[in-house]
Protein backbone atom coordinates (compact mmCIF):
# COMPACT_ATOMS: atom_id res chain seq x y z
CA UNK A 1 0.00 0.00 0.00
CA UNK A 2 1.34 3.83 -1.03
CA UNK A 3 1.80 6.63 1.63
CA UNK A 4 -0.77 8.53 -0.26
CA UNK A 5 -3.48 5.06 -0.48
CA UNK A 6 -2.80 4.57 3.55
CA UNK A 7 -3.12 8.61 4.44
CA UNK A 8 -6.75 8.23 2.39
CA UNK A 9 -8.04 5.53 3.71
CA UNK A 10 -7.02 6.69 7.11
CA UNK A 11 -9.12 9.79 6.72
CA UNK A 12 -12.01 8.15 5.42
CA UNK A 13 -11.91 5.72 8.19
CA UNK A 14 -11.21 8.04 10.88
CA UNK A 15 -13.90 10.52 9.31
CA UNK A 16 -16.54 7.85 9.48
CA UNK A 17 -15.45 6.92 13.13
CA UNK A 18 -15.62 10.49 14.25
CA UNK A 19 -18.79 11.09 12.77
CA UNK A 20 -20.65 7.42 14.65
CA UNK A 21 -19.16 8.26 17.77
CA UNK A 22 -20.26 11.68 17.54
CA UNK A 23 -24.16 11.08 16.13
CA UNK A 24 -23.81 7.92 18.64
CA UNK A 25 -26.20 9.04 21.35
CA UNK A 26 -27.48 11.94 19.84
CA UNK A 27 -29.19 9.91 17.06
CA UNK A 28 -28.32 5.96 17.23
CA UNK A 29 -29.37 4.99 20.68
CA UNK A 30 -30.48 6.21 24.12
CA UNK A 31 -28.65 6.30 26.82
CA UNK A 32 -30.93 4.22 28.79
CA UNK A 33 -29.33 1.28 26.74
CA UNK A 34 -25.82 1.41 27.90
CA UNK A 35 -24.80 -0.56 30.39
CA UNK A 36 -23.64 0.85 33.61
CA UNK A 37 -20.35 -0.10 33.66
CA UNK A 38 -19.92 1.14 29.97
CA UNK A 39 -21.09 4.69 31.33
CA UNK A 40 -19.04 5.02 34.08
CA UNK A 41 -16.16 4.18 32.09
CA UNK A 42 -17.29 7.17 29.51
CA UNK A 43 -17.29 9.28 32.09
CA UNK A 44 -13.42 9.85 32.62
CA UNK A 45 -12.62 9.13 28.98
CA UNK A 46 -12.26 13.35 28.40
CA UNK A 47 -9.59 13.64 31.43
CA UNK A 48 -8.09 10.52 30.46
CA UNK A 49 -7.57 11.24 26.56
CA UNK A 50 -6.98 14.61 27.14
CA UNK A 51 -4.09 14.25 29.79
CA UNK A 52 -2.11 11.95 27.52
CA UNK A 53 -2.11 14.44 24.43
CA UNK A 54 -1.42 17.31 26.72
CA UNK A 55 1.39 16.11 28.87
CA UNK A 56 4.02 14.19 26.62
CA UNK A 57 3.31 17.78 24.36
CA UNK A 58 5.06 19.57 27.61
CA UNK A 59 7.27 17.15 29.32
CA UNK A 60 9.01 16.27 26.71
CA UNK A 61 11.47 18.58 25.10
CA UNK A 62 12.41 16.18 22.48
CA UNK A 63 11.78 12.81 21.72
CA UNK A 64 12.55 10.81 24.66
CA UNK A 65 14.04 13.61 26.56
CA UNK A 66 11.94 13.96 29.63
CA UNK A 67 12.37 17.59 31.62
CA UNK A 68 10.50 18.36 34.60
CA UNK A 69 12.92 21.18 35.63
CA UNK A 70 12.40 25.05 35.63
CA UNK A 71 14.36 24.71 32.37
CA UNK A 72 11.82 23.34 30.39
CA UNK A 73 9.85 26.64 28.87
CA UNK A 74 6.98 24.10 28.29
CA UNK A 75 6.57 23.37 31.39
CA UNK A 76 6.26 26.88 33.01
CA UNK A 77 4.08 27.63 29.68
CA UNK A 78 1.63 24.99 30.72
CA UNK A 79 2.02 25.91 34.30
CA UNK A 80 0.94 29.03 33.63
CA UNK A 81 -2.12 28.30 31.52
CA UNK A 82 -3.28 25.33 33.79
CA UNK A 83 -4.08 28.57 36.64
CA UNK A 84 -5.05 30.86 34.06
CA UNK A 85 -7.50 27.88 33.28
CA UNK A 86 -8.64 27.33 36.49
CA UNK A 87 -8.93 31.04 37.11
CA UNK A 88 -11.06 32.48 34.74
CA UNK A 89 -12.98 29.13 32.23
CA UNK A 90 -11.64 30.90 29.17
CA UNK A 91 -9.99 28.86 26.45
CA UNK A 92 -8.95 32.23 24.27
CA UNK A 93 -7.18 33.64 27.19
CA UNK A 94 -5.67 30.21 28.43
CA UNK A 95 -3.90 30.29 24.78
CA UNK A 96 -2.97 34.03 24.96
CA UNK A 97 -0.85 33.65 28.43
CA UNK A 98 0.43 29.84 27.54
CA UNK A 99 1.83 31.65 24.52
CA UNK A 100 3.11 34.78 25.83
CA UNK A 101 4.75 32.61 29.04
CA UNK A 102 6.36 30.12 26.38
CA UNK A 103 7.68 32.99 24.44
CA UNK A 104 8.95 35.16 27.90
CA UNK A 105 10.37 31.71 29.53
CA UNK A 106 12.17 30.99 26.44
CA UNK A 107 13.93 34.16 26.01
CA UNK A 108 14.76 34.14 29.60
CA UNK A 109 16.16 30.66 29.38
CA UNK A 110 18.28 31.47 26.63
CA UNK B 1 -35.08 21.57 8.47
CA UNK B 2 -36.35 25.74 8.14
CA UNK B 3 -39.06 25.27 11.08
CA UNK B 4 -36.07 25.11 13.52
CA UNK B 5 -33.66 27.88 12.30
CA UNK B 6 -33.38 31.13 14.26
CA UNK B 7 -31.41 33.32 12.20
CA UNK B 8 -30.49 35.23 14.99
CA UNK B 9 -29.83 32.85 17.55
CA UNK B 10 -27.47 31.37 14.81
CA UNK B 11 -25.60 34.57 14.57
CA UNK B 12 -25.74 35.00 18.09
CA UNK B 13 -23.85 31.73 18.14
CA UNK B 14 -21.40 33.09 15.34
CA UNK B 15 -20.33 35.71 17.41
CA UNK B 16 -20.22 34.02 20.71
CA UNK B 17 -17.46 31.52 19.39
CA UNK B 18 -15.46 34.14 17.51
CA UNK B 19 -13.07 34.19 20.30
CA UNK B 20 -12.37 30.71 20.52
CA UNK B 21 -10.62 31.54 16.78
CA UNK B 22 -7.51 32.67 18.65
CA UNK B 23 -6.65 29.32 19.50
CA UNK B 24 -8.18 27.53 16.12
CA UNK B 25 -6.66 29.78 13.83
CA UNK B 26 -2.95 28.39 14.99
CA UNK B 27 -4.37 25.22 15.29
CA UNK B 28 -5.91 24.48 12.43
CA UNK B 29 -2.67 25.77 11.00
CA UNK B 30 -0.49 23.09 12.99
CA UNK B 31 -2.64 20.46 11.62
CA UNK B 32 -1.62 21.35 8.17
CA UNK B 33 1.87 21.71 9.03
CA UNK B 34 1.55 18.21 10.59
CA UNK B 35 -0.27 16.54 7.44
CA UNK B 36 2.27 17.98 4.68
CA UNK B 37 5.64 17.63 6.97
CA UNK B 38 4.38 13.97 7.03
CA UNK B 39 3.93 13.15 3.49
CA UNK B 40 0.44 13.97 2.77
CA UNK B 41 -0.39 15.71 -0.47
CA UNK B 42 -2.06 19.35 -0.21
CA UNK B 43 -5.12 17.71 -0.96
CA UNK B 44 -4.84 15.17 1.41
CA UNK B 45 -4.13 17.64 3.99
CA UNK B 46 -7.09 19.57 3.41
CA UNK B 47 -9.36 16.82 3.64
CA UNK B 48 -8.16 15.75 6.94
CA UNK B 49 -9.25 18.98 8.09
CA UNK B 50 -13.07 18.57 6.13
CA UNK B 51 -13.64 14.91 6.92
CA UNK B 52 -11.95 14.19 10.24
CA UNK B 53 -12.95 17.81 11.54
CA UNK B 54 -10.52 16.65 15.11
CA UNK B 55 -7.35 18.80 16.09
CA UNK B 56 -6.26 16.13 18.68
CA UNK B 57 -6.59 12.96 15.68
CA UNK B 58 -5.37 14.81 13.01
CA UNK B 59 -2.35 15.75 14.58
CA UNK B 60 -1.88 11.93 16.15
CA UNK B 61 -2.77 10.13 12.48
CA UNK B 62 0.09 12.81 11.06
CA UNK B 63 2.61 11.51 13.67
CA UNK B 64 1.84 8.22 13.15
CA UNK B 65 1.72 8.58 8.92
CA UNK B 66 5.66 10.05 9.54
CA UNK B 67 6.32 7.06 11.36
CA UNK B 68 5.32 4.60 8.73
CA UNK B 69 2.89 2.73 11.12
CA UNK B 70 0.30 0.69 9.59
CA UNK B 71 -3.22 1.49 8.67
CA UNK B 72 -4.81 -0.31 11.52
CA UNK B 73 -2.87 1.40 14.29
CA UNK B 74 -3.69 4.76 12.86
CA UNK B 75 -7.03 3.73 12.86
CA UNK B 76 -6.89 2.68 16.27
CA UNK B 77 -5.54 5.45 17.45
CA UNK B 78 -7.89 7.90 16.27
CA UNK B 79 -10.32 5.49 17.39
CA UNK B 80 -8.76 5.96 20.84
CA UNK B 81 -8.47 9.73 20.83
CA UNK B 82 -12.31 10.18 18.95
CA UNK B 83 -13.98 8.09 22.51
CA UNK B 84 -14.68 11.05 23.95
CA UNK B 85 -16.89 12.56 21.36
CA UNK B 86 -19.37 9.66 22.40
CA UNK B 87 -18.93 11.38 25.95
CA UNK B 88 -20.13 14.90 24.27
CA UNK B 89 -22.65 12.84 22.12
CA UNK B 90 -24.28 11.38 24.97
CA UNK B 91 -24.18 14.98 27.07
CA UNK B 92 -26.19 16.71 23.89
CA UNK B 93 -28.53 14.03 23.60
CA UNK B 94 -30.63 15.11 25.44
CA UNK B 95 -31.40 17.99 24.22
CA UNK B 96 -31.04 17.18 20.34
CA UNK B 97 -32.48 14.41 20.51
CA UNK B 98 -36.07 16.68 19.68
CA UNK B 99 -34.97 17.80 16.84
CA UNK B 100 -35.62 15.65 12.83
CA UNK B 101 -32.95 13.53 11.89
CA UNK B 102 -31.81 16.47 9.37
CA UNK B 103 -30.82 18.72 12.24
CA UNK B 104 -29.14 15.88 14.10
CA UNK B 105 -27.07 14.84 11.11
CA UNK B 106 -25.81 18.05 10.91
CA UNK B 107 -24.96 19.22 14.29
CA UNK B 108 -23.50 16.26 15.20
CA UNK B 109 -21.09 16.55 12.51
CA UNK B 110 -20.10 20.06 14.32
CA UNK B 111 -19.56 18.13 17.63
CA UNK B 112 -16.44 19.00 18.82
CA UNK B 113 -14.21 20.02 21.82
CA UNK B 114 -14.65 23.39 21.17
CA UNK B 115 -18.12 23.28 19.92
CA UNK B 116 -19.01 21.58 23.08
CA UNK B 117 -17.39 23.65 25.48
CA UNK B 118 -18.92 26.55 24.11
CA UNK B 119 -22.85 25.87 24.06
CA UNK B 120 -23.24 22.98 26.48
CA UNK B 121 -24.26 25.68 29.16
CA UNK B 122 -26.98 27.54 27.11
CA UNK B 123 -28.61 24.57 26.66
CA UNK B 124 -28.35 23.48 30.21
CA UNK B 125 -29.18 27.18 30.73
CA UNK B 126 -32.42 27.37 28.13
CA UNK B 127 -34.76 24.91 26.72
CA UNK B 128 -35.96 26.91 23.48
CA UNK B 129 -34.83 23.64 21.18
CA UNK B 130 -34.95 26.02 18.38
CA UNK B 131 -32.72 29.07 19.72
CA UNK B 132 -30.05 26.52 20.89
CA UNK B 133 -29.75 24.49 17.82
CA UNK B 134 -29.53 27.38 15.53
CA UNK B 135 -26.93 29.03 18.42
CA UNK B 136 -25.17 25.53 18.24
CA UNK B 137 -25.23 25.13 14.10
CA UNK B 138 -23.68 28.98 13.80
CA UNK B 139 -20.72 28.25 16.50
CA UNK B 140 -20.28 24.72 14.73
CA UNK B 141 -20.59 26.18 11.47
CA UNK B 142 -17.86 28.91 12.13
CA UNK B 143 -15.21 26.44 13.65
CA UNK B 144 -15.67 23.94 10.59
CA UNK B 145 -14.94 26.80 8.42
CA UNK B 146 -12.07 28.45 10.17
CA UNK B 147 -10.57 25.52 10.55
CA UNK B 148 -10.43 24.81 6.72
CA UNK B 149 -9.15 28.23 6.15
CA UNK B 150 -6.46 27.75 9.07
CA UNK B 151 -5.58 24.39 7.86
CA UNK B 152 -5.03 25.73 4.23
CA UNK B 153 -3.15 28.58 5.34
CA UNK B 154 -1.14 25.64 7.35
CA UNK B 155 -0.52 23.77 4.09
CA UNK B 156 0.22 27.39 1.89
CA UNK B 157 2.32 29.39 4.19
CA UNK B 158 3.52 26.68 7.05
CA UNK B 159 7.19 26.62 6.11
CA UNK B 160 7.90 30.58 6.49
CA UNK B 161 7.01 30.00 9.88
CA UNK B 162 9.85 30.16 12.34
CA UNK B 163 10.59 27.19 14.59
CA UNK B 164 11.31 29.41 16.93
CA UNK B 165 7.72 30.53 17.33
CA UNK B 166 6.61 26.95 18.45
CA UNK B 167 2.95 27.10 16.91
CA UNK B 168 2.85 23.64 17.52
CA UNK B 169 2.36 24.38 21.67
CA UNK B 170 -1.56 26.20 21.09
CA UNK B 171 -2.40 22.18 20.56
CA UNK B 172 -1.47 21.29 24.36
CA UNK B 173 -2.75 24.46 25.95
CA UNK B 174 -5.92 24.20 23.63
CA UNK B 175 -6.73 20.62 25.72
CA UNK B 176 -5.52 22.26 28.52
CA UNK B 177 -8.19 24.75 28.81
CA UNK B 178 -10.54 21.63 28.34
CA UNK B 179 -9.53 19.62 30.54
CA UNK B 180 -8.80 22.32 33.28
CA UNK B 181 -12.99 22.68 34.22
CA UNK B 182 -12.85 18.88 34.41
CA UNK B 183 -10.60 19.05 37.57
CA UNK B 184 -13.09 19.29 40.21
CA UNK B 185 -13.29 15.84 42.34
CA UNK B 186 -10.61 13.71 43.37
CA UNK B 187 -11.42 10.83 41.25
CA UNK B 188 -10.68 12.79 37.99
CA UNK B 189 -7.56 14.53 39.66
CA UNK B 190 -6.86 10.76 40.00
CA UNK B 191 -7.41 9.92 36.41
CA UNK B 192 -5.55 12.88 34.86
CA UNK B 193 -2.22 11.94 37.31
CA UNK B 194 -2.51 8.04 36.86
CA UNK B 195 -2.88 8.99 33.05
CA UNK B 196 0.10 11.60 33.06
CA UNK B 197 2.30 9.16 35.10
CA UNK B 198 2.02 6.49 32.32
CA UNK B 199 2.21 8.22 29.52
CA UNK B 200 5.37 9.49 30.13
CA UNK B 201 6.47 5.65 31.84
CA UNK B 202 5.16 4.32 28.70
CA UNK B 203 6.68 7.19 26.26
CA UNK B 204 9.72 4.28 25.15
CA UNK B 205 6.59 2.06 23.09
CA UNK B 206 6.46 1.86 19.39
CA UNK B 207 3.92 4.03 17.34
CA UNK B 208 2.67 6.38 20.02
CA UNK B 209 0.85 3.51 21.94
CA UNK B 210 1.54 4.94 24.92
CA UNK B 211 -1.33 7.62 23.98
CA UNK B 212 -3.74 4.51 23.78
CA UNK B 213 -2.68 2.81 26.77
CA UNK B 214 -2.00 5.26 29.15
CA UNK B 215 -5.66 6.76 28.22
CA UNK B 216 -7.07 3.11 29.37
CA UNK B 217 -5.34 2.82 32.12
CA UNK B 218 -6.74 6.13 33.20
CA UNK B 219 -10.33 4.92 32.68
CA UNK B 220 -9.77 1.69 33.61
CA UNK B 221 -8.47 3.66 36.97
CA UNK B 222 -11.49 5.96 37.27
CA UNK B 223 -13.60 3.41 37.46
CA UNK B 224 -11.92 1.33 40.10
CA UNK B 225 -11.92 4.17 41.74
CA UNK B 226 -15.53 5.11 41.50
CA UNK B 227 -16.51 1.24 42.32
CA UNK B 228 -14.31 1.61 45.68
CA UNK B 229 -15.87 5.24 46.54
CA UNK B 230 -19.22 3.29 46.21
CA UNK B 231 -20.38 5.92 44.14
CA UNK B 232 -23.01 4.29 41.45
CA UNK B 233 -24.84 8.12 40.17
Amino acid sequence: MTKETTIWLAILAVGAINYVARLSFIALFARRDMPPLLDRALKHVPAAMLTAIVVPAVVFVAPGVLRLDPGNAKLIAALAALAVAAWRQSTTLTIVVGMAVLWLAQYALR
Amino acid sequence: MRAHFSRPAFFEGVRDMTPVLIGIVPFGMVCGIAAISAGASPLAALAMSAIMFSGAAQIVASQLIAAGAPLMVIILSCLVVGLRFLVYSAAMAPYLRPLDHRWRNVLSFVLTDQAFAGTIQRFRASDDLRANASYFLGGGALLWVVWQVATLAGILVGQVIPASWQLEFVVPLSFLAILTPLLRDRVTLLVVFTTAVAVVALDAMPMRLSLICAGLIGIVTGVIADTMRGEHD
